[in-house]
């Protein structure tokens, strides 16, 4: 009898560490389904054939990664199987009634809950967890479900996708962001923040206040709400650090906040700080790369 | 007796009355017409402003060249009136005259000494308008006023021609020594031809001034009539209080919040846009349009007046006033302070905000957070209002819970004082001062919520009185009697507004009440060598009078030295109106404007007493670079009892 | 055309965290409350449908008594009515939560007529669970697509676009279809007093269901820690211009 886990891969580290967190189920077998079995995307049809692989290997638990595919597919699982389905867990401990802890709030807030199921099915919030090193989980083969798909389950598809005006990087995917909030002050402020970003190579994001000010569109804004980002570096300017806020930017692997005023909650949350106006000291910094150019 | 004259003469008249009658009428039937305002209480009040204002022409002897001209104009057709019906009987026989005045010699002094000083007024207007052309005529209409001016010149002088030439005849039922002007002319006059002169100024003069009464209510010299009343019926108390909406009132399914077309307009606003001499004093002291804004509030006042006058229909927004025009207004009370004839310009700003916000939903996007978030959040940042009291973390500052009575004095923090980092220094020191003084004082904490005053000035009367009711609740549950607050709008709005809502409590502001601690010797100060300006908040010293208090405290800090702009007649910060929340997109920084202003007087310290104000300056001082330190006089009081307290330990100790 | 669009009560936090003193809820007594942001976008989105393409537009809440101010609001905005599934104020879970407003639908939709779309937020703010929109479209049995930031209805399919990580993905769902949207679809309107005092006025059918048996049962709430960063202050000023240009050089970006 094996007592795999069964995860749900996408691309990307989230999937990643969802894998690694799935070896704590069952004996520690980790099978994978993944996202781009159905090209481009069919949500109830990967549900369809998740759910098929589950019964077939006979699963102890179905993971996904808490992104926006995995909660999708994941949620369509639950509601075919009628299952309960506790998204966004940071931790778990697998007994006889499950206990997890889980995300509400976008992070600001955790939830310690009793999962009443016998295939528990669960996302993991992405970056709440580190994945180490292990051979990976097993693929699974899929090729005999797709061929016994339900029409119906291939409604929902991509049928076309439109790609980025201006093209580059996404906010999403950039790997440095550089934002400004309610410091910046204007719509025009905002060239020094953008200049700062072209020198490194990034893209401008920004808070809610910004967006609602009308001062940048809302594909900019990172937050709760917006877009969550992941980069290697996140300058944060005048920005003061709310939780809908730092949901958005959990994911990234460092923080430089600079800001006025030191004890705004997000100099405290920051890997890195500097307190100053940010009129001043982002113009120096882009002046400073200028210089060793 | 002439009969022909005087069948002439009373056709003449008739004619006259009946066509400025018609037009008068139309006018009278405009203002009955507007909706509905109560200003009739005060008339102690209201009779002192006639006396002060209209009689004592106080606002416009402000400027005294253009003020002396407008009260020789003034006075001497107050003193000339009895002169027209002298005339119409002149003109009817040419020996009689009004019984007893006419023959009064002091009254025939009198009559030359005021056509002359008309005279000398006239000519003092045309300099004014064709040699120095003041800015404030922008926009006006020039040409009327060339018309009226030169009118009032024909009347004099058809008045001075008709004496000298009735002295020269020897007419005259006056002693011609007390005429001495008259008597002057009529030396040159000993001609043939000077009985004709008698008849034709006579009657120019009497034509011209029927002609004048036709003319006057087709013009902006309609304000000779209607001047006197418009100030009359404005506000004498709580100055800075807008009127509320009832809301509960029983609506018909055409619902008016505010003012959508001319038809919304109350009596009062009506009588104010006809009441407009175009004078352009309005305009010279307004904050927007003295850098660059699109608003003037005398084209305000004159695009509503024209569109009310034609009887159009369509909205007044964009039609006699743009969207930009309804936006750029500080309400800083600059214009109704100044306007010689009464008018009350924030409160038709506010009624077309009203409507544009309530009704149309149209106004700046980056104001809609605002609101929502004082709905929401009970704040103007959305921030959390569990953090309310966190500026206080430290100071042993009592926290009234719900329900719990207060003590004497509630201290009324505000929400940028709260939240605000630049702003909470003024809180922080009021607090110290207040226990240092040994004041029994508590704060409201999460309790206390958003006046509203943000909500109420963009327009949004909705959001407003859902705080106001919510706040009035809280402090008569707390049965607050007494209210120190470090906020002028709070101020303003708790002392002046909140009673429309059952909301009646002592309110003073913190300069008012640290500068009465002092005088009683509750604080001891010592002056330090900082030179200091202060910065008068429209919120106080113009529609509250609150102007010595803050200057005590000022002479208590440093040396004090005045702004050219200081008192009533100060320059708003411009984050009045809710403009705290808009984006200034058009013109120069009015921020940047008052810091230039007082980096000129050579202070280094720039004092407040507003934590707007507070914000706006500080930012003005970073973008300008001026050498000026922002710093509530709370804080300046602070030092100086410190300053004070430092020196008399170092007294003790050297005496011990 | 018919559009349903689901809302949930939640609380406008500013970003701060409390809870009561049993750590089930957070501590709303100086809270003000709100319809969960993406779902104010999908009100928005329901009032321009029907405008644009006439019909009617139901607004439903599953909450305390207390919600029928959100219901109030979205009807402000202009929906015609409302339907308000009555809790004493305890928590429903995801699947009871979809049950119950599946059932509602289905009573409605033989009274009136079928909705021709029906929309939820992605998720609410609070509980953020993901899946009662994708639950009640499995219970009825119409398609879904979630995560949306494009909704345009042509015909008798609607087109809807969802941002990925370059662009974004279009599916094109046949009608009667159930979407969920994200904060971003569009802007919505500020409530006019009118339009306020008319939803004072409009239809709310209220009922009482009964809630079943939690599957996911809530133990405790915590507020997390600090982020587990330790902060390095770099300076103050411009003068901390090259420190910061040193850390960006050490990990590969400048």
């Amino acid at each position: 009898m094996t007592a795999t886990a069964l995860v749900l891969m996408e691309e990307g580290e989230p999937s990643e560490q969802a894998a690694f967190f799935a070896r704590g189920w069952g004996d520690g077998t980790v099978h994978s389904v993944g996202v781009d079995a159905i090209k481009p995307y069919a949500p109830d049809a990967i549900a369809a054939i998740l759910q098929r692989a589950a019964d077939d290997l006979k699963a102890v638990a179905v993971l996904a990664a808490g992104t926006d595919r995995g909660n999708d597919v994941m949620a369509r699982l639950a509601a075919r199987t009628g299952l309960p389905f506790a998204a966004n867990i940071v931790a778990a401990d697998p007994a006889d009634a499950i206990e997890v802890t889980r995300q509400r709030w976008g992070g600001s807030l955790l939830e310690n809950a009793i999962l009443i199921s016998d295939r528990p099915l669960v996302t993991v919030a992405p970056y709440a967890v580190k994945a180490g090193n292990w051979p990976g989980p097993i693929a699974v083969d899929v090729k005999r479900y797709i061929a016994e798909l339900d029409p119906r389950d291939m409604v929902v598809q991509v049928k076309e996708h439109i790609d980025p005006p201006g093209g580059g990087v996404s906010l999403a995917e950039a790997k440095v962001v550089v934002s400004g909030g309610r410091g910046v002050g204007s719509k025009e402020g905002f060239a020094i923040i953008e200049e700062l970003a072209g020198l490194l190579g990034g893209r401008v994001g920004c808070s809610r206040v910004v967006t609602s000010a009308g001062w940048r569109p809302h594909t900019d804004q990172v937050g709760q709400t917006g877009t969550k980002i992941s980069p290697d570096i996140y300058i944060a300017c005048g920005i003061s650090g709310a939780t809908q806020h730092m949901a958005g930017c959990k994911g990234a692997k460092r923080i430089l906040a600079i800001n006025a005023d030191a004890e705004a909650p997000i100099m405290s949350l920051a890997d890195y700080a500097v307190v100053g106006d940010l009129k001043e000291v982002v113009p120096a910094i882009s002046a400073e790369i200028r210089k060793n150019k | 007796m002439n009969p022909i004259a005087a069948g002439v003469l009373t056709i003449v008249m008739i004619a006259a009355v009946a066509l400025f009658g018609r037009r008068a009428e139309l006018i009278y039937r405009l203002i009955r017409k507007g909706k509905p305002v109560a200003r009739f209480d005060d008339i102690a009040g209201r009779a002192r402003a006639e006396a002060v204002v209209v009689i004592g022409q106080s606002k416009l002897l402000q400027r005294m060249v253009p003020g002396l001209m407008h009260a020789a104009i003034f006075w001497g057709f107050i003193a000339l009136l009895p002169t027209i019906f002298i005339a119409m009987i002149g003109i009817v026989d040419q020996h009689a005259t009004l019984p007893w005045l006419g023959r009064q010699g002091w009254y025939a002094l009198l009559v030359d000494v005021f056509a002359a000083v008309v005279l000398a007024g006239v000519i003092t207007a045309f300099v004014i308008r064709k040699v120095q052309r003041p800015r404030r005529f922008a926009g006006s209409h020039m040409r009327e006023a060339d018309l009226i001016l030169a009118l009032i010149a024909g009347i004099v002088i058809s008045l001075f021609l008709w004496h000298a030439s009735q002295i020269a005849l020897g007419l005259n039922e006056y002693p011609a020594a007390w005429a001495p002007i008259s008597s002057l002319v009529a030396q040159g006059l000993h001609h043939s031809w000077t009985p004709y002169l008698e008849r034709g100024a006579v009657w120019a003069h009497v034509l011209l001034i029927l002609g004048f009464l036709v003319y006057l209510p087709y013009s902006k010299h309609l304000h000779i009539f209607l001047a006197a009343v418009n100030v009359f019926f404005g506000r004498t108390r709580a100055r800075g209080r807008l009127e509320p909406i009832n809301f509960e009132a029983p609506m018909d399914a055409d619902v008016r919040f505010g003012a959508a077309t001319a038809a919304d307009l109350t009596w009062k606003q009506v009588l104010d846009t006809v009441s407009c001499t175009e004078c352009g004093r309005c305009q010279d002291v307004c904050p927007a349009f003295n850098t660059g804004k699109e608003l003037s509030p005398k084209l305000l006042i004159m695009g509503l007046r024209d569109q009310l006058l034609s009887g159009a229909t369509a909205p007044l927004v964009p039609n006699a006033v743009t969207d930009n025009v309804v936006w750029d207004c500080v309400t800083c009370g600059a214009c109704v302070r100044e306007c010689p004839v009464g008018i009350e310009h924030i409160d038709h700003i506010v009624d077309l905000r009203r409507n544009l916000v309530m009704v149309e939903s149209r106004f700046p996007d980056e104001a809609a957070t605002m609101l929502r978030d004082v709905d929401r959040a009970g704040n103007p940042w959305g921030k959390p209002q569990s953090d309310r009291a966190h500026w206080a973390d430290g100071l042993g500052v009592r926290v009234l819970d719900a329900g719990e009575p207060a003590p004497d004095v509630l201290f009324w923090v505000g929400c940028a004082p709260s939240f605000d980092e630049r702003a909470k220094q003024a809180a922080i020191s009021t607090a110290k001062l207040l226990k240092e003084a040994a004041v029994d004082f508590a704060i409201l904490g999460p309790l206390e919520s958003c006046t509203g005053d943000p909500a109420r000035r963009m327009g949004d009367e909705y959001t407003f009185q859902k705080q106001a009711k919510q706040n009035v609740s809280t402090l008569n549950e707390a049965k607050v009697k007494k209210i120190v607050t470090t906020c002028p709008h709070c101020f303003n709005t708790i002392g002046n507004e909140y009673a429309d809502f059952g909301g009646r409590y002592e309110v003073v502001h913190h300069t008012e009440f640290l500068a009465e601690l002092v005088r009683e010797g509750k604080l001891k100060t010592l002056a330090g060598d900082r030179t200091i300006t202060y910065h008068d908040s429209c919120y106080l010293a113009r529609h509250n009078d609150v102007r010595d208090a803050p200057r005590e405290l000022a002479a208590a800090a440093g040396r004090a030295v005045e702004m050219p702009r200081n008192r009533e007649r100060t320059f708003c910060c411009g984050a009045g109106g809710a403009r705290m929340w808009m984006e200034e997109r058009r013109g120069r920084p009015i921020n940047e404007e008052r810091v230039r202003e007082a980096a000129g007087t050579g202070a280094e310290t720039l004092a407040v007493a507003c934590p707007f104000c507070t914000v706006m300056l500080d930012d003005g001082v970073r973008t300008t670079g001026a050498k000026l330190q922002v710093i509530d006089l709370a804080t300046l009081l602070s030092e100086a009892v410190e300053r004070r307290r430092a020196r008399d330990s170092a007294v003790s100790t050297t005496d011990g | 055309m018919r559009v349903l669009v689901c809302v949930k009560r939640v609380p406008f936090t500013g970003g701060k965290m409390v809870l009561t003193a049993d750590s089930m809820a957070l501590e709303t007594r100086h809270l003000g409350f709100t319809i969960s942001p993406h779902e104010e976008c999908g009100v928005e989105e329901a009032v321009r449908l029907i405008e644009a393409n006439g019909g009617e537009s139901v607004v439903l809440t599953l909450g305390p008594p207390e919600a029928a101010e959100q219901l109030r609001d979205a009807m402000a905005l202009g929906i015609d009515r409302a339907i308000h599934l009555q809790t004493d104020g305890q928590e429903w879970d995801a699947q009871a939560t979809s049950s119950a407003i599946a059932e509602a639908v289905r009573a409605d939709e033989s009274a009136s007529g079928p909705f021709d779309l029906i929309v939820f937020g992605n998720e609410s703010a609070d509980a953020g669970g993901y899946q009662v929109g994708l639950r009640v479209a499995y219970a009825l049995g119409r398609p879904c697509a979630t995560g949306l930031k494009g909704v345009k209805v042509e015909g008798l399919t609607v087109r809807c676009e969802q941002d990925v990580g370059g662009g974004r993905d279009v599916y094109a769902l046949p009608l009667p279809a159930i979407v969920t949207v994200k904060e971003g679809l569009n802007l919505p309107r500020y409530p006019s007093v009118p339009g306020r005092m008319r939803a004072a006025r409009k239809p709310v059918a209220t009922s009482n269901p009964a809630r079943p048996e939690s599957q996911l049962q809530l133990i405790r709430l915590t507020v997390p820690g600090g982020s587990g960063r330790q902060t390095k202050l770099l300076g103050t000023g411009p003068s901390a211009a090259p420190a910061v240009v040193g850390m960006l050089r050490e990990i590969g970006v400048a």
